[in-house]
């Protein structure tokens, strides 16, 4: 019986940064350690697993080339991670026969809208991602998405005094919508506020364990 | 009151909401259509038609059809072979992985509902890379344990592949949902017929043939923008 990975959803919009997200939260875990394969299920192309293959593959040495796979989903992006995940399961399943010493495997949704949710059986953990270019209503509209999510994600915020889109208002809804359930205010330009989400997936993921090969060397 | 449920079971593996994946292959229809060689109603109807006759028809549906045969004997030894035969008869690489990936979910889903020791071990075989689980061949063997007859079993994959290169189609804006449902109704004589013919046949008579079809397949695994995996 092969090791269930933790496994992280990340849905949201068409270019609300959920690949750079990506990118800018795995060298944070990398440098502790800890092993990650990510899968990118692409609308209409394999660009973001190729930008990330290059970037934190080939380019940082974060994680082997071929644990950064895209997947194509016939137009189908929310079906893929919600009503039939079998073909994301499928390779998760074969990443656990080959690779039982992951820590983390990161699965991304293509752009879709505010409805998206991850099928329990694909995510132990779903990180739902808006960007302020949207406008300040973004949070109050809820979605399943943004009032579901694990943890909710607010990108470019540095865009916010272009767009007129008020962060305090942003702020105060994704605390009326989501209740207690946390949320990121994060630039992923700069970095500000990735730590953060990174800090999540450690606590709230991972539940603050060391990396396994960690755990298995010293065994 | 029939107590008999083995309708519901094949409605039930029928369905769309079944996951398998199938709506993520378009079999090399989106690069004939980005090549303009696929633009209408009846160009599409003839390349479902040919692929039908000349691949997953005398391929696909003998692997099923022992496939089929053999589970109703329990004999795993020769599920397995059918699996590996239809496996080798694949040409196209993404098209291998695919079929593998839908048929290694849909045992593992009718595995979770059903409790039988051949679908079990076949099962485990796959998950220990013993058996590579083709779709047709998983429709066979899910197909039996469920009590669907073997006739209706091949009619279902046959036309379960039709709707997915017809739903395929759909979304790449070829045909709208009335030419849809008219290329559905104009193929039933040709799975019928199909079925009919291939649904004895022995292992050793499986053949599949249409190099210009694998090499568009091959084609669209090149391409860099593309919605649909095949």
């Amino acid at each position: 019986m092969n090791k269930r990975i933790p496994r992280i959803g990340i849905g949201g919009p068409v270019g609300c940064g959920k690949s750079m997200l990506i990118e800018r939260v795995v060298p944070i875990l990398a440098k502790k350690n800890y092993q990650i394969s990510i899968i990118s299920n692409d609308v209409i192309s394999q660009e973001d697993a190729d930008r990330m293959r290059q970037n934190l593959a080939t380019d940082q040495g974060l994680l082997p080339e071929n644990l950064v796979i895209g997947l194509a989903t016939g137009g189908c992006p929310h079906t893929a991670v919600r009503e039939d995940p079998s073909i994301n399961l499928s390779v998760i399943e074969e990443i656990e026969r080959e690779y039982s010493d992951l820590d983390l495997i990161i699965i991304e949704s293509g752009g879709d809208n505010i409805t998206t949710t991850f099928s329990p059986a694909l995510a132990d953990y779903f990180i739902y991602i808006i960007d302020v270019s949207g406008g300040d209503k973004y949070p109050r509209k809820r979605g399943l998405g943004i009032e579901t999510s694990d943890l909710l994600v607010i990108n470019k915020i540095d865009l916010a005094p272009l767009v007129d889109a008020n962060l305090d208002v942003m702020e105060r809804d994704a605390k009326i919508v989501r209740t207690n359930k946390p949320y990121a205010l994060v630039n992923c330009k700069t970095d500000e506020g990735v730590d953060v989400v990174a800090q999540h997936i450690i606590d709230d993921v991972l539940f603050g364990q060391p990396p396994r090969k960690l755990i298995t060397n010293v065994e | 009151m029939s107590t008999d449920v083995s309708d519901l079971s094949l409605m039930q593996i029928s369905d769309s909401f079944f996951p398998t994946g199938l709506y993520t292959m378009s079999n090399g229809l989106e690069t004939l259509f980005s090549e303009k060689r696929i633009t209408g109603m009846d160009e599409l109807c003839e390349l479902i038609q040919t692929n039908i006759v000349q691949q997953i028809g005398p391929c696909d549906c003998v692997a099923l059809s022992n496939a089929y045969t053999h589970t109703s004997s329990n004999d795993l030894e020769k599920i397995i072979i059918c699996d590996r035969s239809l496996f080798a008869m694949k040409l196209v690489k993404e098209l291998r992985e695919s079929t593998c990936r839908s048929g290694t979910q849909m045992i593992k889903c009718v595995n979770s509902f059903v409790t039988n020791d051949t679908l079990s071990k076949y099962y485990d075989m796959i998950k220990n890379s013993q058996a590579p689980g083709t779709h047709a061949v998983a429709i066979g063997v899910a197909s039996n344990i469920l009590g669907i007859e073997k006739q209706k079993a091949v009619l279902h994959f046959l036309y379960g592949f039709s709707v997915s290169m017809v739903g395929a189609a759909l979304r790449l804006g070829i045909i709208e949902h009335i030419q849809s449902q008219k290329i559905l109704h104009r193929l039933k004589p040709v799975i019928a017929e199909t079925c009919d013919k291939y649904i004895s046949k022995s292992l050793s008579d499986m053949w599949q043939f249409a190099p210009e079809y694998d090499v568009i397949q091959i084609t669209h695994e090149q391409k860099f923008s593309k919605m649909f995996i095949t």
